[in-house]
């Protein structure tokens, strides 16, 4: 006869985080709030992209990477920023797609 | 009798401009045709706005969201025509089956279309009186000057269009003291049931010197190209039903082409040929139209005498440039806009500096992202479209000078006639070539 496994032994228990709920929410929160390094400059990059593709001078942003929309701005006198085209070299990995790729 | 006088064919410097309707580099990453639309509107609204300056120096340029009830303004943006007999898919699927149409209109046109102006920020009605909406077409990018009104429709006082392009001045070289013709042909529906062959060789005869004596060789010795707009060939297509061909059946189908080869050949042999794809060839459906495969024409292709062109073709021969189509675009006008004459309808293309403004509304275009072919840079000196049910012709003169013949290509098959264009004049004639016997 197998030694009787029961679920306790195949998932252990772990502690309850209940004890002191209000406590920790307020903690949990201030974390939540506290982001890492990285990830703030993830958003700043992101904020700035997604305030390129909805910029309306430099035409629709969908169904063009953002990459070639910056080039295609570029090409007609449009003057898009420089800061713009490095953030997606040195950030995004070189090219992105647009906010709304995938999504509509 | 041979009298032993060699004549030789007139030569002209030629160079094809057809890259910027090219489609091999294009990538369709799945891209609406906003894009095209953006670029028109971006790229003529340059053109514009030094017009405006001239034309109106004290009245503010506004986008139509920054528009103010009862201030006059100059508003720059694409028209966008409502139709109520416009054709929409959608209509296809909310109809009944059973109603079955008993006639399919040609024109699309009526009283009640009205014109919508829009451009990045929003659209509003445009009024004005009722002749307006039928000059116009979907697509146009115009400025217009007025004020709103108080139910939020623009009052329009008047338009400015973007006006003729800006033309290269024809070098006075010495090229342009002997004569020479360009031969425009189209709809030469080889293959097709009223197609009559006989007419097509005694045009051949005669483009290649076979036909005539000194005189009429001499004549055909001054031809320096042949440019086909279009419409060469008359397939069967009702064979092609799905089920699989046998091998007779495939070859009933592509008979035409190989008449086709056979024709080009023949012109290929004795003078440049420049051939255009056409509503029915085999060739793509959208504009800009590729060229015809040269897998097609065995014979012709073997001589580098023989172009295959896309459609709308441009080129330059002896510094002229020269800028046509199929027909495609005109037609397209024709069923959504009024005017007198064919003509009228090439005028305005021009003037409004688009060769295409339908296109992609109700004419297929490729979804170009970061360009607009049709837009027209330069003015060209011959403006020709094929397919066109007579010939017409007039000689069109801008204000800063420049000087356009346009010309209406007739079908070949219905008229049997084929076009002439001087070269040193910039007159239009008319070929016609007649195989009935009895002639009034």
């Amino acid at each position: 006869m197998a030694t009787v496994r029961t679920v306790d032994s195949v998932f252990p228990k772990r502690k309850k985080a209940n004890s002191a709920s209000a406590a920790v929410d307020k903690s949990r929160c201030s974390l939540v709030l506290e982001k890492s390094k990285e990830a703030q400059d993830d958003d700043d990059v992101e904020e700035i992209l997604r305030q390129f593709d909805m910029n309306l001078a430099y035409g629709p942003c969908l169904g063009l990477s953002r990459l070639a929309r910056w080039e295609r701005a570029r090409g007609i006198g449009l003057n898009p920023s420089q800061h713009v085209k490095d953030v997606l070299e040195l950030c995004a990995g070189g090219d992105s797609e647009c906010l709304w790729e995938g999504r509509v | 009798m041979d009298t032993g006088v060699v004549l030789s064919r007139k030569q002209a410097d030629y160079i094809c401009r057809d890259e910027r309707y090219c489609l091999s580099m294009q990538r369709y990453k799945g891209q609406q045709y906003s894009q095209l639309y953006f670029f028109r509107l971006h790229t003529i609204r340059q053109n514009l706005l030094s017009r405006i300056q001239e034309r109106w120096p004290s009245l503010p340029v506004c986008k139509i969201l920054g528009l103010e009830e009862g201030q006059l303004c100059v508003v720059v943006g694409t028209l966008y025509k409502q139709m109520q007999l416009k054709p929409s898919i959608l209509e296809e699927y909310s109809k009944e089956r059973s109603v079955v149409p008993l006639a399919t209109p040609s024109k699309f046109t009526h009283n009640d279309d009205y014109l919508i102006m829009e451009d990045e920020s929003g659209r509003v009605k445009l009024i004005r009186d009722a002749n307006l909406p039928s000059f116009y077409v979907t697509g146009v990018v115009v400025a217009v000057c007025g004020k709103e009104e108080k139910d939020g429709e623009f009052f329009v006082q008047e338009i400015l269009e973007p006006g003729l392009p800006p033309q290269i001045p024809l070098r006075s070289a010495v090229s342009f003291d002997e004569e020479k013709f360009v031969v425009f042909a189209s709809g030469l529906k080889i293959g097709g049931e009223s197609t009559n062959p006989l007419e097509l060789q005694l045009l051949l005869d005669h483009l290649t010197g076979h036909l005539g004596e000194e005189e009429e060789q001499s004549l055909s010795s001054q031809i320096v190209r042949v440019v086909i707009a279009g419409g060469s060939v008359d397939l069967q297509t009702s064979l092609s039903n799905g089920q699989p061909l046998s091998g007779k059946e495939q070859t009933k189908l592509v008979e035409p082409i190989r008449e086709l080869d056979l024709v080009l050949t023949q012109l290929a042999a004795a003078m440049p040929v420049d051939i255009m794809p056409g509503p029915n060839d085999p060739a793509n459906y959208s504009l800009p139209q590729q060229p015809l495969h040269r897998c097609l024409f065995p014979g012709a292709s073997l001589y580098n005498t023989f172009v295959s062109a896309t459609n709308p073709h441009q080129f330059e021969l002896d510094g002229a440039l020269f800028l046509g189509t199929s027909g495609q675009n005109i037609e397209d006008l024709e069923k959504y806009s009024e005017a007198e004459e064919r003509l009228d309808f090439m005028e305005r293309t021009l003037v409004w500096r688009h060769l295409a403004p339908t296109a992609p509304d109700t004419l297929g275009c490729y979804p170009f992202t970061d360009r607009d072919p049709f837009i027209l840079e330069m003015c060209p000196h011959v403006y020709f479209c094929g397919n066109q049910p007579s010939y017409a012709s007039r000689l069109l003169k801008g204000p800063s000078g420049q000087q356009v013949r346009l010309i209406c290509i007739p079908s070949f098959q219905e008229t049997s006639s084929v076009v002439l264009v001087s070269l040193k004049t910039w007159d239009s004639h008319i070929l016609t070539f007649s195989a009935n016997s009895f002639q009034p």
